[in-house]
């Protein structure tokens, strides 16, 4: 979602086209890494990909169906505040705006770095900046 | 929002996008459209090569000498430019997906530069090659055909060739911000 920002109908076209891709690749995985390390790498290249398309993506006028229910009056407020983070989100580079959004996926540093092919302490030090800046966008 | 934490709350309160019922089922429709498509391209570029090469027999421009030239020159670099198109593809087909971000970033952009120097040299020498055959075929275009029928190839041959420059101009432009996005 975050690479689209937010828009579902695009989100759910790029899982499609990830999912082909681990269809297509699952021969060749090697299990040197875990399956949900392999596939979060397809994803990220995917999305990688995706930003040659980047003009095309517009920010959602409208929010996910289940959060619309969830919070009918503030509505308005919350989608200002969504669109605002995804503005934020895609103001970072391609690596940042992968390492974040793995991030706010729940995802180990870690595993962020053997996805993002960096070392441990160098994503530790990017996510720590990326944290600081990404608050800072948002608050504006 | 007063620090990382809320932000990350207000993410997880995003909620999940629903897996469709027949997701599978949408995969592997997806896979074999995409090689039914690969085909169906195959198949166009094969009959369009035939359909050249039965044009080239059927107008008899083998008697001519510059006819001959022209006309293979014209083929020649049709032939070329669709197999730059398909390694072109081939190579971006066979790029690992599953291998980590800073190599397959690497790769990708080596990708993209390559496609920038055929726009750059090879296509713009391909344009050039068939606009010679071009215009070495008008003086038996006029020869052979109605005044009307010489001057609609006249202007649709400029037409044609203004499409090129402006497509290859565009394409050129994508490439460039894919590059340039890559390397930030």
């Amino acid at each position: 979602m975050g690479y689209c920002n937010g828009n579902e109908p695009q989100a759910k076209d790029l899982a499609q086209d990830v999912f082909v891709k681990v269809w297509d690749n699952l021969k060749t995985f090697r299990k040197d890494s875990s399956i949900s390390t392999w596939i979060y790498r397809i994803t990220v290249n995917t999305c990688l990909v995706h930003i040659r398309e980047a003009k095309k993506l517009k920010f959602s006028k409208k929010l996910p169906i289940d959060l619309e229910s969830k919070f009918e009056i503030v509505k308005e407020n919350q989608e200002n505040r969504f669109q605002q983070l995804y503005k934020c989100i895609n103001k970072l580079t391609a690596d940042n705006k992968a390492i974040i959004l793995l991030e706010l996926e729940g995802l180990q540093q870690k595993e962020i770095a053997e996805v993002m092919g960096l070392k441990h302490e160098a994503v530790r030090v990017r996510i720590h900046r990326i944290k600081k800046e990404l608050t800072k966008c948002v608050k504006q | 929002m007063k620090n990382f934490e809320d932000i990350k709350a207000q993410w997880e309160n995003q909620g999940d996008i629903k897996p469709p019922v027949n997701g599978i089922e949408t995969i592997i429709n997806k896979t074999n459209a995409l090689k039914n498509g690969q085909r169906i391209t195959n198949s166009i570029l094969a009959v369009t090569a035939g359909l050249l090469i039965i044009f080239f027999f059927y107008v008899k421009a083998y008697l001519e000498v510059k006819a001959t030239i022209a006309l293979s020159l014209m083929i020649l670099v049709i032939f070329i430019r669709i197999a730059l198109e398909i390694i072109s593809l081939n190579t971006l087909k066979h790029i690992n997906f599953a291998e980590d971000n800073q190599r397959f970033k690497n790769r990708l952009l080596r990708y993209y530069k390559k496609r920038l120097r055929t726009h750059y040299i090879f296509t713009p020498i391909i344009l050039l090659f068939y606009i010679v055959g071009f215009v070495m075929l008008m003086p038996y275009f006029k020869m052979s055909l109605s005044k009307g029928f010489y001057t609609y190839i006249q202007i649709s041959g400029c037409v044609i060739i203004s499409v090129g420059l402006f497509l290859l101009f565009k394409v050129i432009k994508k490439e460039l911000l894919s590059i340039k996005q890559l390397m930030n």
